[in-house]
């Protein structure tokens, strides 16, 4: 069964994949392209560190939209057939959508592997300036975080039916409605700086995005 | 008898505009069960439920040897489903398609795949959003034969198809159940098909379901009769009369004169009903099975006490 719907999982998503990987591969190489020369000052070394600093927001993004995108192909064909044929396979809900999202997981392994091994190519053809170091490994385990958690909060909200979408939508509504009251009785609530600080911050589930992505450092 | 499919007081209700009445169905283990009903009368929601894609809000479901929608991953790998709009991924080839479904079955039987992808004439590599209805419809025929279930439901599948595919389809269903003496439920508003192929048929209106009975019975049991000089009040007839009127069939009051009544239950010897009421009966005409479906649905339609 994994097998079948690893199949059709593949069959939907392996442009992403392939797109994603490609990028994934290529991102740390070209971010330490030209920029990592062993005769560098230490001026030009912090200056080397900015652009890996830049090139680094780059990760989180893709991550991102790789969860996105594999999470949105998961469930569009069963969306499209109303779902009839997924329920009317022999197995358990909860075990169809375990397996669809195990599948989805699996084909996100492309990219992150892309990543990882870009990521090793370019810190080995590197010649670092003394007191910098390649942290490649670090990287890869960081983007494989992102993408799986950018993929299981997408996976979720796609997996939902228009009441589930309905809620959500909800909620935020609620908020932003609860936020102008309180701004227009000069409530000290901010409500929407709240959310974001529970969320990105350590234990927060969208943490792993935040911070310094950073292929070279001190 | 065994039941394949048995219903007790199944209720389900969508929105505020339909609901499934208290409906007791019994399907009987080997038969080909013709599921008769307009559009909109609540056969695929029946169906549906029996399947567990829906969940009842009253009443019980029995399916081969489990209940829904409580054993459903267990029944389903038993049970072939035909739905009434394709719903297969568009992008697999037929060939996919078919190793898809295999993994799923442990009963999926290969060498009968096959011999319908002769049968039925297709191309394997062909993908699935780019085959005719026709083609479609018998894809989705194969797929559910090929499982080898003890119960087929088949929700309107030759809807809108042409008389050979049709045909097709029918004669490979017909070749199954004598094969492997499966049940089928067949859903359907082509009424002269299920008079072909069914040997049971029940009929849904609204919700409700009209009458169970096999075919025989019914094709058989209801008769318009050519009645003169009845008085307007009957009192209790051997037959249920399901329409009763003057026989210019103008809609008119009923009169002493000649009339005309569509009856049920009906058999040769309750001729005789009809002297003891001072009542003559002029003639018994058959009707075939979409003039039976007419009048049994025109009968539970009509206001309380017109017939």
């Amino acid at each position: 069964m994994f097998r079948a719907i690893l199949y059709s999982q593949w069959k939907w998503s392996r442009l992403i994949v392939a797109v994603g990987t490609i990028a994934g591969f290529a991102l740390p190489l070209v971010s330490l392209q030209g920029a990592a020369r062993a005769d560098r000052s230490p001026l030009e070394a912090e200056a080397l560190l900015h652009a890996v600093q830049a090139w680094g927001v780059l990760y989180p993004l893709l991550a991102a939209a790789l969860g996105l995108l594999v999470a949105i192909v998961t469930w569009a064909p069963d969306h499209r057939g109303r779902h009839i044929h997924a329920l009317t396979l022999p197995l358990a809900r909860w075990r169809y959508v375990l397996l669809r999202f195990a599948t989805g997981a699996t084909v996100l392994a492309g990219p992150i592997l892309g990543v990882t091994i870009g990521a090793l190519i370019a810190v080995a053809a590197a010649t670092l300036p003394p007191g910098l170091h390649g942290y490649p490994l670090a990287l890869a385990v960081r983007f494989a975080l992102a993408a799986l958690v950018a993929y299981a909060l997408f996976f979720a909200v796609s997996a939902g039916t228009a009441r589930t979408a309905g809620i959500i939508l909800g909620v935020i509504g609620a908020i932003v409605v609860v936020q102008v009251f309180a701004s227009v009785a000069n409530l000290e609530l901010n409500l929407a700086d709240h959310l974001q600080m529970v969320l990105t911050n350590w234990p927060g589930p969208l943490a792993v995005f935040t911070g310094r992505w950073m292929l070279i450092d001190v | 008898m065994s039941h394949a499919i048995e219903t007790e007081s199944l209720e389900y209700r969508a929105g505020k505009q339909f609901a499934l009445q208290r409906l007791n169905i019994h399907v009987p283990a080997g038969s080909i069960y013709g599921f008769l009903g307009p559009n909109g009368s609540g056969k695929t929601t029946t169906i549906r439920l029996l399947l567990a894609l829906l969940r009842p809000q009253g009443g019980r479901i029995r399916v081969l040897d489990g209940e829904m929608p409580d054993d459903a991953p267990r029944l389903l790998a038993r049970i072939g489903f035909v739905p009434e709009q394709p719903h297969l991924d568009v992008t697999f080839t037929v060939r996919e398609m078919l190793q898809f479904q295999a993994a799923f079955y442990r009963t999926w039987d290969a060498r009968r795949a096959e011999d319908l992808l002769r049968q039925f004439q297709l191309d394997d590599h062909q993908l699935i959003g780019r085959l005719s209805k026709g083609q479609k419809a018998k894809v989705l025929i194969l797929l559910a034969l090929a499982q080898r279930g003890d119960l087929l439901v088949l929700d309107e599948p030759t809807d809108g198809l042409d008389p050979v595919v049709r045909r097709d389809i029918l004669f490979a269903l017909l070749e199954y159940v004598s094969q492997y003496k499966a049940t089928i439920l067949i859903s359907s508003h082509l009424v002269h098909e299920l008079e072909r192929i069914c040997d049971w048929v029940g009929v849904l209106d609204d919700g409700r379901l009209l009458t169970e009975t096999p075919m025989a019975t019914l094709k058989n049991g209801i008769k318009r009769l050519r009645v003169r000089d009845a008085p307007a009040s009957i009192g209790t007839a051997p037959f249920v009369v399901l329409a009763r009127h003057a026989a210019n069939g103008g809609g008119g009051a009923v009169t002493t004169a000649g009339e005309t009544w569509v009856v049920r239950d009906w058999a040769p010897e309750m001729a005789s009903y009809f002297d003891g009421i001072g009542a003559s009966l002029d003639d018994v005409i058959d009707l075939d099975l979409e003039d039976s479906f007419v009048e049994l649905l025109r009968a539970s339609r009509a206001p309380a006490g017109r017939s």
